[in-house]
């Protein structure tokens, strides 16, 4: 992780675990693992192809044109459902649409406090749109996204975050897409990779 | 038996008994070909439909569906294959997030089939649209498809 990535990263992290503390009235703490900028032809080896996760995706528009996509693994997500919801963890087997409205209220987080540090620090203008949610095979859901990008550019970029929550410790990816030219406007740190 | 995955916008031909694999398929589409005479076969894991190829992007790039049809029968035939015998299968093209309208998989199953129509050849089976991940695995000798799905 570049240095200037690990600022923005660590900005991003505190802004996540305020809201997400309000969110769960409880102490939440994220903290990004590791940032790293990548071409999507490495991304699905990041996460098992087949791995089945629930993902939540937000459509990103603005000055420039991407996706953000917050994958847990689905033990982790029935966990985190049962922690928003007051339950003791474990206790959920299947999400209700309530679980699933709270879980894309943790993908706006994320991908909000995320984008607003990428924008203070670029200047560019970025809006999310209404979460999406679905849980199936990572490379299904990914490949999608990947695919949309794809159209316009060829070369789209990756920034891969992990989240932790802590007590119990809960991982995930948060994961931007942007084409590349619009990644090499958002992220000055690019020229470094 | 080998197994050889093959990733996204890419093309894999086979004679040697090899089964290809395309794992976490979305709106992706798989389209495989076979030859059950000279037991021989193809899988083209497409990623887009030729109408968003932008104008004067290269036409042999094979993450188009068209374009990956196209690579298949020359690999093919340049190995000994009967085009006039091939035998089509397609898996995959859903949409994942149905609430995004995003219409990538569909038009991927019709170009496929368009293409597929134009070219005289016979789409054998298919396993497509809805909004299901499935992997593939393609047994380049008997040329059977195996589908799997997590739900």
């Amino acid at each position: 992780m570049t240095a200037k990535l690990e600022n923005l990263s660590s900005a991003a992290a505190q802004k996540a675990s305020e809201a997400l503390s309000k969110l769960t009235g409880r102490p939440a703490h994220v903290e990004v693992v590791r940032a790293e900028i990548r071409p999507v032809t490495e991304l699905v080896p990041a996460i098992g192809p087949e791995e089945v996760v629930v993902g939540v995706c937000l459509p990103v528009t603005g000055d420039a044109t991407g996706a953000s996509l917050l994958v847990f693994p689905k033990e982790s997500a029935l966990v985190l459902a049962d922690l928003l919801a007051g339950r003791e963890p474990g206790t959920t087997t299947a999400l209700s649409g309530l679980d699933e409205s709270a879980l894309k209220e943790v993908g706006n987080i994320l991908t909000g406090a995320y984008l607003a540090v990428l924008a203070d620090a670029s200047g560019v203008w970025l809006v999310e749109h209404v979460p999406n949610l679905t849980c199936d095979m990572f490379g299904a859901i990914a490949s999608q996204i990947v695919a949309g990008l794809a159209q316009e550019d060829a070369e789209a970029l990756i920034v891969e975050v992990e989240f932790a929550f802590q007590e119990p410790v809960l991982k995930s990816h948060l994961i931007l897409f942007f084409g590349a030219e619009d990644a090499r406007m958002i992220f000055p740190a690019m020229a470094l990779a | 038996m080998n197994r050889a995955e093959v990733h996204m916008g890419h093309v894999r031909v086979s004679g040697n008994g090899e089964t290809l694999t395309a794992s976490g398929v979305g709106s992706c589409l798989v389209i495989t070909l076979y030859d059950p005479v000279h037991r021989i076969g193809g899988l083209a894991h497409a990623m887009l439909p030729p109408a968003s190829r932008p104008s004067g992007r290269n036409g042999h790039d094979t993450k188009y569906t068209d374009a990956a049809i196209d690579d298949m029968l020359k690999r093919l035939s340049a190995r000994g294959a009967d085009t006039r015998r091939l035998e089509a299968k397609l898996v995959g093209g859903a949409n994942m997030f149905p609430d995004l309208k995003s219409d990538i998989g569909e038009a991927n199953v019709a170009s496929a089939k368009e293409k597929l129509a134009s070219e005289n050849i016979r789409l054998a089976a298919e396993s497509v649209g809805g909004a299901i991940g499935q992997s593939v695995e393609f047994c380049s000798v008997s040329g059977i498809v195996t589908v799997k799905k997590k739900f």
